[in-house]
C-alpha cells in the first residue's frame, strides 16, 4: 500500500472512531453487557468481540457503504440499570442491539428494544422465559436452556446415571435451566433425588451437601455460575462425594479450576462452543490475543457473530429500516459463521442445538463428547 | 466529593431562604413544575427514563423518610414493601386478571398489614435491634419471592400491563414520567401535611426525647408504627406503579442494596426535610448515571460521601436544621 | 447414608458453621458492651481479614509453602492488621459521634461497612479470589463420621482463640477493665480508667478475631469475595443475640446453636436448603421478640 493508500485508511479509521460527529455516514450498533459488577468479566468480554468484528466489517468497505460503529449500554446484570442502559442506547439512535449477557437483565430491556422497534440480536442470555416476552424484533443465537437441559440429560443418562440431585443458585438463569432438566430427567424415566438452591456468595454448602450424599444420586448438576459452582464441588468432594457432577454454561470457566483445584477434576461441563473448540476460529482467537492480550472468553465468539449477523441482514435487506433487518434476520440461513450455522425457528431462537460437552482433564477443559 | 457538598450547600443556602419567603416560594414552585412539565421535551426520551427512576426514588426516600427522618426509626429493609407492591399488583393483574386501579388499593392494604405484622411486635426494640430485624425482613420478602412460585420464583414476573387512565394509555416513557411527577408531588404534599400535623409532632417528640413523650401521654409504641405504616404504604404505592412501568419485576430488584440506596437518598440529602429528601433521591440516581466511567468505583464515591456527610454535616447537604421550626 | 449417619454429619458442619459464627460474633458481642454500638462493618472486617491473609499467603508461600504454618502466619498477620483497621475506624468514625444520637450513629457504622465494601470490590473488580492452599482433603473415618484435618485444625484453632480470650477477659487488667466499662462507662472514667484504650482494645481484639475468622474461612472453602462478610455479619448479629448480646460465652454459645439449627433446620422435610437464610432470620426475630435477653444476656431496663 502506497503513503497515499494508507493515509486513506487512517483517514477511515479517524471517521470511525469520530462516529457521533458523522453520523449520516455510520451505523451505529448499541451493544447491552455487563460492563461492571460480579459478571464483569464475561461483559467485556463480549463488548472486545463486537469491537473485533466491528474493526473487520470496517476494514472491509462497511454496510452499505458506511461504517459501524459502536455505544456501549453497561446493564450491570441488574434489571434496573439494564432498563436504563437500554434506554440510553435506544435515546442514543442505536439500529440495532448485540448482546444481553444475564438473562434477568435481559428480560426487561425486551420491551423497551420492542417498543422502539430496535433489532436486538441476544447473544448468550438463553432462559427460556425471555421466549415469552418477546415482542418480535429479538433473536437469540445462543441455544436455550431447554436445550441444554435436553443435551444434559441425554449426556448423564449415557453416563450410566439413574438418580440426579439438582442445584441451582436463585436466579433466573439457573433455575430455569434446573426446572428444565428436572422436567426432562423425569420425562426420561428416571428420578431426581435431591434439587436444592443455594444462595449466590454463600460459602458453606454443608448442608446441601449432607443432603446430597443422603440421596446418594449418581450425578449431581450444578446449573448456576462458576465462583459458587467451585465451592459446591470442592465441598462435595471433601465430604467423600464419588459420583458425577456436572456444570452448566455459566460455570466454564477456568476459574472453577483455580477455585475448586483438583476437586474439579473430572467435572462435566455443558456449554456452547468457545473458542478453543470451534474450527473455524483460529484466525479469531489471533486476532483477538493480538488485539486484548487474553484469549476470547465463552461468549466472545457468539457475540463476534451476533454483530457480524447484525451487518449481514443490513446488507441482505439493504436498508437499515428496522423492519426489513428484522425480516432479513427471519431469513438468516445457509451462512457459515464463526459457531455455526444460524437459523432461527419461528421463536427466532437458534434453531439447532448448539451444546457441546467438555471435561476437566488436570484442569484444563478437553471434548468429553466425541 | 467533600468540597462539591460544601460549595453546594454554599449556594443552597440563599437559595432555601429565598424559597422559604412568601411569593418568592410561590414563583420557585411555579417554575419547578414548568421545568417538570417541559422537562421531557427538551431532554430526550433517555433523561426521561432516568429522571422517572428519579422520581420513583424521590416517591420511596420520602416513604423511608416518614420512618427514619420523623420518627428516628432505622429501616433497613424498606425495600421489602416497595416489593410488597409490586408483587401485589403484579399477581393480581397477572394471575387473576384485575384492572391494575384495583389493585392499588390491594397494594396499600398488604403492605399496611405487613407493616403491622412486622412493627408491631418489634418497634418496642432498642433502634438497633430494630435495623437488624427489618434487615431481616426484608431478605426474607426477597428470598420468600424468589422460592414461591406464584410470584415467578427467579424470574420474576413479567408481561405487567400498561394500565388505562380515563382513555389515556400510560405506555411511554414520557407517560411514566408525568404519572411519577404527580406521585411524586402527593408524596411531598402528604409528607409535609404528616410533618405538621399532630402525629408529626408526636413523631418528634418521640424521636428526641422517648420517655419524656411517654410521660406526656404519648404512647409511642403506636406512634412509632403509625410512622412504620405510613412509610410501608408510601413505599407499596412506589412499588405497584414501579411494576407497571418496567413491566417486569424480579427479585434482584428489591435486594438489601437498593434499601441501602433509598436509606442513602435520605440521609444524604438531610433527613427529616423534604427538599432534602428530594436533593439526596436525585442525587442517588443521577449520580451513578453521571459518574458512568468510574466504573466500579462510583459506588465507593457513594459511600465515601455518606461516611463524610454522617462525620462532617449530619443534617445532610440541604442547608438548615431538619425540623427548623 | 443411615439417619444417625446424616445426624452426625450435620452436627459436625454445624460445629464448623458455629465456630465462624462464634469468632465474628465475639466481636460483635465485646465492641457492643464497651460502646453499645451494632457494628455493622463487622462482617466487613471478616472479608477483609480474608483478603489481608491471602496477599501475605501469597506473598510468603515461596519460602514457608500454602500449608498450615503458612497460614498460620498469614493469619496472624491478618489479624494484627485488620485489628490495627478496627482501631482506626473507631478512632476516625465512631468516637466522634459517641455523643451523637443512636440513629446517627448507627448509620456511620452501615457507611463504614459500605466503604470496606466497595474498596475491596473496586480493588477486586467485584471477581472471587481463589485462596489457594496445598491443604489436601484427608482425614480419618471414626465410625460413620468422616472428619477431614481441616476441620479438625479449625476447630480446635477456634476453641483456642475462644479460650485465650476467655483467659483475657477473666484475669488481666485490660480484660477487667473491659468488663467494668461494659458495666457502667461513666463511672469508669471517674476512677481513673482510660476508657478510650479500653475501647481501642476491644476494637483491636474484635477486628483480630473477624480476621481469624476470615482467614480461616479462605482457607477452608477456597474463595473470597468482597461481600462475603453480608451474610456471616447477619449470622453472627444473630448469633450474639441468641446467646445474650453483651455476653462473651453467650456468643460463644449462641454461634454454636445458630450453626447446628442451621444445620438441622435444613433437613427438617418441607424447609430446605432454599429456605437456609429464612429460617435463620426467623430465629432471630423470634429471640429478639420473645426474649430479647438471649439464653445468657443480663436483662437491661434500657429502650431506645
Amino acid at each position: 500500500m502506497n503513503r497515499f493508500g494508507r493515509l486513506a485508511v487512517m483517514a477511515a479509521m479517524a471517521c470511525a472512531i469520530a462516529g457521533p460527529a458523522f453520523a449520516q455516514g455510520t451505523i451505529k450498533i448499541g451493544v447491552e453487557v455487563p460492563t461492571t459488577g460480579a459478571e464483569a468479566t464475561y461483559g467485556r468480554d463480549m463488548a472486545n468481540a463486537v469491537v473485533l468484528a466491528q474493526d473487520e466489517i470496517n476494514k472491509a468497505g462497511g454496510v452499505l457503504g458506511k461504517k459501524l460503529t459502536m455505544v456501549i449500554g453497561d446493564d450491570a446484570c441488574d434489571p434496573q440499570q439494564a432498563v436504563n442502559a437500554a434506554s440510553k442506547l435506544v435515546s442514543q439512535h442505536v439500529l440495532a442491539v448485540v448482546g444481553g449477557y444475564c438473562s434477568g437483565a435481559t428480560l426487561p430491556t425486551l420491551k423497551i428494544y420492542g417498543d422502539a422497534h430496535v433489532p436486538f440480536v441476544i447473544t448468550a442470555s438463553n432462559s427460556t422465559k425471555l421466549i415469552p416476552a418477546n415482542p418480535g424484533n429479538a433473536f437469540m443465537i445462543n441455544s436455550t436452556g431447554d436445550q441444554q437441559a435436553t443435551k444434559a440429560v441425554a449426556f448423564l443418562a449415557g453416563k450410566g446415571a439413574k438418580t440426579l440431585a439438582i442445584v441451582n443458585e436463585g436466579d433466573a438463569y439457573s433455575q430455569d435451566l434446573a426446572n428444565l432438566t428436572r422436567a426432562d430427567w423425569t420425562k426420561a424415566g428416571h428420578k431426581v433425588v435431591a434439587y436444592e438452591t443455594a444462595s449466590s456468595g454463600q460459602q458453606d454448602y454443608s448442608a446441601i451437601v449432607t443432603a446430597i450424599r443422603a440421596a446418594k444420586p449418581d450425578a449431581v448438576f450444578w446449573t448456576a455460575y462458576y465462583a459458587d459452582g467451585a465451592l459446591l464441588i470442592r465441598q462435595l468432594r471433601q465430604a467423600g462425594y464419588r459420583g458425577i457432577i456436572a456444570v452448566g454454561d455459566g460455570s466454564n470457566s477456568t476459574k472453577l479450576f483455580a477455585i475448586a483445584g483438583a476437586a474439579a477434576e473430572g467435572v462435566f461441563c455443558f456449554t456452547n462452543p468457545t473458542a478453543q473448540f470451534l474450527p473455524a476460529a483460529k484466525a479469531f482467537i489471533k486476532a483477538y490475543k493480538a488485539r486484548f492480550g487474553s484469549n476470547p472468553g465463552p461468549y466472545a465468539p457468539l457475540t463476534y457473530d451476533g454483530m457480524k449477523l447484525v451487518a449481514w441482514a443490513m446488507t441482505k435487506a439493504g436498508s437499515t429500516a428496522s423492519a426489513k433487518v428484522i425480516a432479513a434476520l427471519k431469513t438468516a440461513d445457509g451462512v457459515q459463521w464463526l459457531t455455526g450455522p444460524i437459523r432461527f425457528t419461528k421463536h427466532n431462537t437458534l434453531a439447532r442445538s448448539n451444546f457441546i460437552v467438555l471435561e476437566d482433564r488436570n484442569n484444563a477443559w478437553v471434548r468429553a463428547d466425541k | 466529593m467533600a468540597s462539591d457538598a460544601r460549595v453546594l450547600a454554599r449556594l443552597a443556602g440563599p437559595l432555601a431562604g429565598f424559597l422559604s419567603r412568601g411569593i418568592g416560594r410561590w414563583i420557585a414552585l411555579a417554575l419547578l413544575f414548568a421545568a417538570m412539565a417541559a422537562a421531557p421535551f427538551v431532554l430526550g426520551e433517555y433523561a426521561t427514563v432516568i429522571l422517572t427512576n428519579a422520581l420513583l426514588y424521590v416517591v420511596l426516600a420520602l416513604g423511608l423518610n416518614v420512618v427514619v427522618g420523623y420518627a428516628g426509626l432505622l429501616d433497613l429493609g424498606y425495600a421489602a414493601f416497595f416489593a410488597v407492591g409490586a408483587y401485589t399488583v403484579g399477581i393480581l393483574t397477572l394471575r387473576a386478571g384485575m384492572n391494575f386501579w384495583l389493585t392499588l388499593p390491594a397494594a396499600v392494604a398488604v403492605a399496611a398489614v405487613a407493616g403491622v405484622v412486622v412493627g408491631g411486635p418489634t418497634l418496642r426494640l432498642r433502634s438497633d435491634y430494630l435495623a437488624i430485624v427489618t434487615l431481616g425482613f426484608g431478605e426474607i420478602v426477597r428470598i420468600t419471592a424468589r422460592n414461591l412460585p406464584i410470584t415467578g420464583m427467579a424470574s420474576g414476573l413479567s408481561g405487567i400491563r400498561q394500565p388505562w387512565l380515563f382513555g389515556w394509555h400510560i405506555a411511554t416513557p414520557r407517560d411514566f414520567y408525568y404519572v411519577f411527577c404527580v406521585l411524586a408531588t402527593a408524596a411531598a404534599i402528604v409528607s409535609a401535611r404528616l410533618s405538621d400535623s399532630r402525629l408529626g409532632r408526636a413523631w418528634l417528640y418521640v424521636r428526641y426525647d422517648e420517655d419524656a413523650a411517654e410521660a406526656m401521654g404519648i404512647d409511642r409504641v403506636r406512634v412509632k408504627l403509625a410512622a412504620y405504616v405510613t412509610g410501608a404504604i408510601i413505599g407499596a404505592i412506589g412499588g405497584a406503579f414501579f411494576a407497571v412501568n418496567l413491566g417486569a419485576i424480579s427479585p434482584p430488584s428489591f435486594s438489601f442494596s437498593q434499601s441501602v440506596s433509598i436509606l442513602m437518598a435520605v440521609i444524604l440529602g438531610g433527613m427529616g426535610k423534604i427538599p432534602g429528601v428530594i436533593l439526596g433521591a436525585m442525587i442517588v440516581v443521577l449520580g451513578p448515571e453521571l459518574l458512568r466511567s468510574l466504573g466500579e468505583f462510583r459506588l465507593l464515591v457513594f459511600a465515601i460521601g455518606l461516611l463524610l456527610i454522617m462525620l462532617f454535616r449530619p443534617s445532610g447537604l440541604w442547608p438548615g436544621r431538619s425540623h427548623a421550626k | 447414608m443411615s439417619l444417625t449417619s446424616i445426624l452426625l454429619h450435620q452436627a459436625l458442619n454445624g460445629l464448623v458453621l458455629g465456630s465462624f459464627y462464634a469468632l465474628v460474633a465475639l466481636g460483635y458481642t465485646m465492641i457492643f458492651g464497651v460502646i453499645k454500638l451494632l457494628n455493622f462493618a463487622h462482617g466487613d472486617l471478616y472479608m477483609a481479614g480474608g483478603f489481608v491473609a491471602l496477599l501475605v499467603l501469597s506473598a510468603i508461600s515461596g519460602i514457608v509453602g500454602a500449608g498450615w504454618p503458612g497460614i498460620f502466619l498469614a493469619m496472624l498477620l491478618a489479624m494484627i492488621a485488620v485489628g490495627c483497621l478496627g482501631v482506626v475506624i473507631e478512632r476516625i468514625a465512631y468516637h466522634p459521634m459517641l455523643g451523637a444520637p443512636r440513629l446517627s450513629i448507627l448509620i456511620t457504622a452501615l457507611a463504614v461497612s459500605l466503604v470496606l465494601e466497595n474498596t475491596v470490590l473496586a480493588l477486586t473488580n467485584g471477581q472471587y479470589a481463589a485462596f489457594q492452599t496445598s491443604l489436601g482433603f484427608g482425614g480419618v473415618a471414626i465410625g460413620g463420621l468422616f472428619i477431614t484435618y481441616s476441620e479438625m485444625v479449625l476447630v480446635g484453632m477456634a476453641a483456642l482463640l475462644m479460650v485465650t480470650l476467655e483467659l483475657f477477659v477473666t484475669r488481666t487488667q485490660y480484660g477487667r477493665a473491659m468488663r467494668a466499662v461494659a458495666v457502667d462507662t461513666d463511672m469508669c472514667a471517674l476512677l481513673g480508667i482510660n476508657v478510650p484504650t479500653v475501647i481501642g482494645v476491644t476494637f483491636f481484639i474484635g477486628s483480630a478475631l473477624a480476621a481469624a475468622a476470615g482467614t480461616m474461612a479462605g482457607a477452608y472453602y477456597g474463595s473470597l469475595w468482597y461481600f462475603m462478610g453480608f451474610l456471616i455479619g447477619l449470622k453472627a448479629f444473630t448469633a450474639a443475640v441468641i446467646g445474650g448480646i453483651g455476653s462473651i460465652p453467650g456468643a460463644m454459645l449462641g454461634g454454636l446453636v445458630l450453626g447446628m439449627l442451621e444445620s438441622f433446620g435444613t433437613q427438617i422435610p418441607g424447609i430446605g436448603s432454599q429456605w437456609k437464610d429464612v429460617f435463620s432470620f426467623v430465629v432471630l426475630i423470634l429471640v429478639l421478640v420473645f426474649k430479647p435477653t438471649g439464653l445468657l444476656g443480663r436483662s437491661e431496663q434500657e429502650r431506645m
